[in-house]
């Protein structure tokens, strides 16, 4: 209607204040697009295998890695660079400024190969050979070794894999039985034998080493088995580096963090916030929607319901930090003291429920996302057209039936939107967290194998927190970043899609019933 | 509901009162640990706002007034995107990539609130002389969208001569410059960059409350003021603005409510220095933040433990006021609307 | 057991070599195999040190299974009391209150294990200057008080000769609640109050970011936290002799802002450690474990004091 009108009229003056306001909206979106494509190319650049450079200085030194980031340098002309260069155990470090008027060459050879370890993190640097720690000394042709060093790591990788399986299948279950009655004969006995089978397991895992080395000609002893995959990032077609970078991200997606949270991946985080949200959903949606039902449907549409509204509104205010210190001072410290006294005694003064966990972060975050479904579920039930609860009632059914039949089926999406604005925000939110139950390093997810199976008293991992704790408390934060970018990456498109799920759903129910707002 | 609003408050006051009442608190200690956490609260909120309210005002306005339906629906989702982003991804970006990036940058961060304005009234000026053909393809309803591009160029072009000038006019650095000649101390986690992150973040729900209430006023009001003659920025000014103020007051409320709640973007950004002061380049601490570190590692029932509760019973009467008014004055301005509207 | 051979098997048949060593490996079964589950509560300075203990105690005796829970060193002593667990990590040595509790509830003090050391270094920016601090500079930098003895304040940099740069000196530290925050006030402030123009941040790491990006800044951070963006300034001593926070500095005790990292173990004297904490006391002490130490980032024992250790815990004194 109104673009119709813009085209007919002579096109007059609106004032610098009009253009103003358009701007604003153009910087706006401009700020959000650029915020989402520095997350995104950060994040998952990091996959990416990039070229290692070998630079000769100045004063003779050759030294090998990926160039990080460019500065210019204050005191004289000139830029400085930061290298990664790997081989901790070498030099002391990992990370090297160079003057970048001080390098005479750089050149990317094909041969340079670069290991990820369990150990010391990366090593970039030549293969010389593969062998047994004692005969390795001479320098072997360098195809064939490079093929046997990764035919060798695919092996180690599924003795890995075997040797984590024993442990989790037959020896977790073996030492709780031995824990539960020492004096298990039968028990004692199986443990013992798998536990040589372990051994031998990594026995053979032992004794092949590889001889490396770094781009100055100084060599290195380094076990096979401490190291978990090996590229050479100079030699690779496009296509093989895609294949790198999809099973980087899928590691990232599917493992633990190695390195004090500065490595590996985020599944653990990814698991505590998918269940603690979920458990979340579980406690608010019956509450959220009983309460809207009763506010929209039951009760009398007086002053009272129009102050529990204002309530409500005012609940979706305040501040999720503040929900954070209730849910320590009544959940964690109440509550869960008194559980602590009454049932687990015995642990005391060693809390159980009396300290955060999942349970009470859920409750906090249900608490939080009340609001939110209150009002998205009572939006859809205003919005249902009263013809519809008319001609239900005048059909001859009861107020129950009118209810259940015909308005709670078209509210449905309704619900659902609430119940996914509620989870979107949840996912996002840290500050009540810091408060009520994450945990830097959870070893234990709050799922296994052990009666009662879900642990409620247990710290998680979140990956909201996560991202903090990285940025802030790791070891090495210039390593850590990219994994917080990631992580970051990872945390915006999981509340994104729910938002845009939520819309879609709005949308159409907007459009099935072909109602208009509430004015 | 009302139990539950409550039961925050009646859980923070039986926390602090009987500390309160009993004298457990140092007057001093009070002094030297809440007053400055307050003042960063206020102070981070107050930049926050300064950010946010004409950014969003505008981004209003525009959607509101002059875009076409379509794309206004189109709109709307995307700056409520804005609203889901976590604070902890604003406040890493802000903290660790933002501030030190600014401080680098200080001369073209600044220029750049000289520049923007500027560049988008040099964009309507070049606009009024195109030939009419390209004026209706960049028509002032889409101006939103083609800006963008433009305001990529005005900011890499003021990057790019932000050294050069700030070596003609500052010696070199901005940064000693203000140090050296108006006495001004730089710190790199400030209350501009707090500001400018808790502005992003808290932008889109001021957007969507102010849009909500200026679209909402009466078609006919606007209509009729057109057809006197009015262009659609004095119909605005004169008769859509005035009819929509309760509203938008509400949605600056509300964003102020926000705004002093946020926990994690102050945390990450603003280095947390307990300082009174006004100066965009100093940092603050908020309630908070101070709240979120303290918290879990203070023993419950000291003192310290107590005037963080303390804190947070001030934060939830703060928001809890503010958004009553907001929740009042709204309500009174649909009830308006219905009147204006010729409802009975 | 069936499936387990056959993935034996199957391993077999894919390396070729490994058949001749599953030959060599006699299957014996070992009767004093220790096997359990070690519960630990305390410190989270201490968290990926004890993590990595963990794995490794793992693969030299897969029975044992390590149970963590780092809250921080504060709890650890309430849960050694109590008797929930029987190994508390600290990065602190316990308090009198807190030894004077275990000794009521068991009649017997708890033993001290040093397991490592660590040290606060103080950082400027990789292109500054300066080099070395006398500690009262120090705390004229930090502290409003000026405990140790500095007549006059120093805020900025050009008060300082061989800074070589003006501006207002910008200070990084870390929030109140942490134990960096307690040990430096100590330490290096003589036990006054900081600035309130510190930026307390609630992390290390974030310190140390912040020293990398600005050249005005000075800031403290644990060892493990420093990488080649910032400078570690070495603090000289009233003769002008300069200590750097390097490893054999920190280890001999001669760089001022180092602190050991303990475990508490409970024991009852005249007893012996039980299997699994005997097992896990072997390698904290061995070789193998204080090259985790070095790795971590933290600093390894002296081999003196190692020997002295394991020794008075009556572990082999030359373990594996």
């Amino acid at each position: 209607m109104k673009v119709a009108r813009t085209k007919r009229r002579p096109i007059r003056s609106e004032g610098p204040w009009a253009w103003l306001a358009a701007g604003s909206v153009a910087l706006s979106l401009l700020m959000l697009g650029g915020l989402l494509l520095l997350i995104a190319t950060r994040g998952l650049g990091h996959f990416w295998p990039a070229m290692v450079a070998q630079v000769e200085m100045a004063d003779g030194r050759l030294l090998a890695g990926r160039a990080v980031r460019e500065l210019p340098l204050e005191q004289s002309a000139g830029r400085e660079r930061l290298y990664f260069t790997a081989n901790r155990d070498l030099d002391g470090q990992a990370w090297h400024w160079l003057p970048v008027n001080d390098i005479v060459a750089s050149e990317t050879p094909q041969d340079l190969i670069v290991l990820e370890r369990r150990r010391h993190g990366e090593f970039i640097g030549r293969l010389v050979a593969l062998g047994d720690a004692e005969s390795v000394r001479e320098q072997q042709a360098r195809e064939a070794t490079w093929e046997r060093l990764q035919a060798r790591l695919a092996t180690l990788q599924e003795l890995r894999g075997e040797r984590e399986r024993l442990r989790r299948e037959v020896l977790r279950p073996l030492i709780r039985r031995l824990d539960a009655d020492p004096s298990d004969a039968q028990a004692r006995q199986a443990l013992a034998e798998a536990n040589d089978r372990v051994r031998v397991l990594q026995e053979a895992m032992r004794g092949e080493v590889a001889l490396l080395e770094n781009v100055d000609g100084r060599r290195l002893v380094q076990p096979l088995e401490e190291v978990l995959r090996a590229w050479r990032p100079n030699a690779m077609s496009t296509v093989e580096k895609l294949g790198i970078w999809g099973r980087g991200v899928w590691r990232f997606l599917a493992e633990g963090p190695r390195d004090g949270n500065a490595a590996g991946g985020v599944w653990p985080a990814i698991f505590g916030t998918v269940l603690m949200v979920l458990l979340m959903s579980l406690l608010v949606t019956p509450f959220g929607v009983l309460a809207a039902i009763y506010l929209n449907e039951v009760a009398h549409q007086g002053r009272l319901t129009h102050l529990v509204r204002i309530a409500v509104r005012n609940l979706a205010g305040v501040p999720s930090i503040v929900y954070g210190v209730f849910g320590l001072g009544v959940f964690v410290y109440g509550i869960g003291g008194s559980l602590d006294e009454w049932f687990f005694n015995d642990a005391l003064p060693s809390p159980t429920f009396g300290t955060g966990g999942l349970l009470w972060a859920s409750l906090t975050l249900a608490l939080l996302t009340l609001p939110v479904v209150i009002v998205a579920t009572e939006e859809g039930l205003a919005r249902i057209p009263v013809q519809q609860r008319e001609g239900a009632l005048a059909l001859g059914a009861t107020r129950l039936e009118t209810l259940t039949r015909v308005v709670l089926p078209m509210a449905v999406p309704a619900m659902l939107t609430g119940v996914i604005l509620a989870i979107a925000r949840a996912a996002g939110e840290v500050a009540p967290l810091l408060l009520v139950g994450v945990a830097k390093l959870a070893p234990q997810v709050p799922v296994d194998g052990e009666f009662p199976f879900l642990h409620l008293e247990r710290k998680f991992m979140h990956l909201g927190y996560h991202i903090y704790d990285t940025a802030f408390h790791g070891n090495d934060v210039q390593a850590a970043m990219p994994l917080v970018y990631a992580t970051a990456l990872l945390l915006v498109l999981v509340v994104l899609v729910l938002n845009l799920t939520a819309i879609f759903l709005r949308h159409y129910f907007r459009a099935r019933h072909g109602v208009q707002p509430r004015p | 509901m009302i139990v539950a609003v409550l039961a925050i408050g009646v859980f923070l006051v039986l926390e602090v009162l009987p500390a309160l009442l009993g004298g457990v608190f140092d007057p001093a200690r009070i002094r030297l640990e809440l007053t400055p956490m307050a003042w960063g609260t206020l102070k981070a909120a107050l930049w926050a706002m300064l950010f946010a309210i004409p950014l969003a005002l505008g981004a209003a306005i525009h959607s509101a007034l002059f875009m076409s339906q379509r794309l206004r629906s189109r709109m709307k989702p995307t700056l409520e995107m804005m609203e889901a982003l976590p604070g902890v991804v604003i406040g890493f970006v802000a903290g660790l990539v933002l501030a030190p990036w600014v401080e680098r940058h200080l001369a073209g961060s600044l220029a750049l609130l000289l520049v923007l304005p500027l560049g988008v009234l040099l964009a309507a000026a070049i606009w009024r002389r195109l030939p009419a053909v390209w004026r209706r393809h960049f028509s002032l309803s889409r101006a939103g969208l083609w800006l963008v591009p433009w305001l990529m160029l005005l900011v890499f072009a003021t990057f790019s001569l932000a050294p050069g000038l700030e070596a003609l006019l500052f010696d070199g650095s901005l940064r000693n410059w203000l140090d050296r000649e108006l006495g001004l101390d730089y710190a790199t986690r400030n209350a501009m960059i707090v500001g400018l992150a808790m502005g992003f973040a808290v932008m889109p729900s001021v957007y969507a409350l102010a849009e909500d209430a200026l679209s909402g006023v009466p078609s006919r009001l606007g209509e009729g003021a057109q057809a006197l003659g009015a262009t659609r920025w004095q119909t605005l000014w004169r008769v859509v603005l005035p009819a929509a103020a309760p509203g938008i007051f509400a949605a600056m409320m509300i964003g102020t409510g926000r705004a002093v709640g946020e926990t994690m973007i102050v945390l990450m950004a603003s280095g947390n220095t307990a300082l009174m002061s006004l100066s965009p380049f100093e940092g603050m601490r908020t309630m908070a933040a101070g709240i979120a570190v303290e918290l879990p590692e203070a023993v419950p029932g000291s003192e310290a433990y107590l005037l963080l509760i303390l804190a947070a019973l001030l934060l939830f009467l703060f928001t809890f006021l503010v958004n009553t008014l907001a929740e009042v004055v709204r309500s009174r301005l649909r009830r308006r609307y219905r009147w204006l509207d010729g409802a009975p | 057991m069936v499936f387990l051979r056959e993935a034996l098997g199957q391993a077999r048949l894919r390396v070729a070599g490994l058949a001749a060593l599953l030959a060599l490996v006699s299957l014996t079964v070992q009767a004093d195999e220790p096997v359990g589950t070690l519960g630990i509560v305390g410190s989270d300075t201490m968290a990926g040190l004890m993590l990595r203990w963990g794995e490794q105690l793992g693969e030299r005796h897969p029975g044992i299974r390590l149970q963590l829970q780092t809250s921080g060193s504060s709890s650890a002593p309430p849960a050694l009391v109590a008797g929930t667990t029987r190994l508390g990590p600290m990065s602190r040595p316990m308090s009198e209150e807190e030894r004077r509790a275990f000794e009521q509830r068991h009649g017997y003090a708890p033993v001290e294990v040093e397991v490592a050391r660590d040290a606060l270094a103080i950082i400027v920016h990789r292109h500054h200057a300066l080099e070395a601090l006398r500690l009262e500079q120090v705390d004229a930098i930090f502290s409003r008080t000026r405990h140790c003895g500095a007549e006059n304040a120093l805020a900025r940099w050009e008060q300082l000769a061989g800074a070589g740069l003006t501006g207002r000196i910008e200070l990084h530290g870390r929030n109140p609640a942490s134990g960096s925050y307690e040990l430096f006030r100590q330490r290096a402030l003589c036990g006054g109050d900081y600035l309130s123009r510190l930026n307390e941040h609630p992390g290390s790491a974030a310190i140390v970011a912040a020293v990398t990006e600005s050249r005005e800044a000075i800031g403290y951070a644990g060892l493990n936290h420093l990488n080649p963006g910032v400078k570690p300034l070495a603090l000289e001593d009233a003769e002008g002799n300069r200590v750097l926070p390097g490893a054999e500095q920190v280890r001999q005790g001669a760089y001022p802002l180092s602190r050991a990292l303990f475990l508490y173990a409970n024991l009852p004297p005249g007893q012996v450690l039980s299997g699994p904490e005997r097992a896990l006391l072997e390698l904290i002490l061995s070789p193998e474990g204080q090259r985790t130490v070095g790795e971590l980032g933290f600093v390894a024992l002296a081999e003196a004091d190692l020997a002295f250790q394991r020794e008075r815990l009556g572990l082999d004194v030359s373990p594996p």
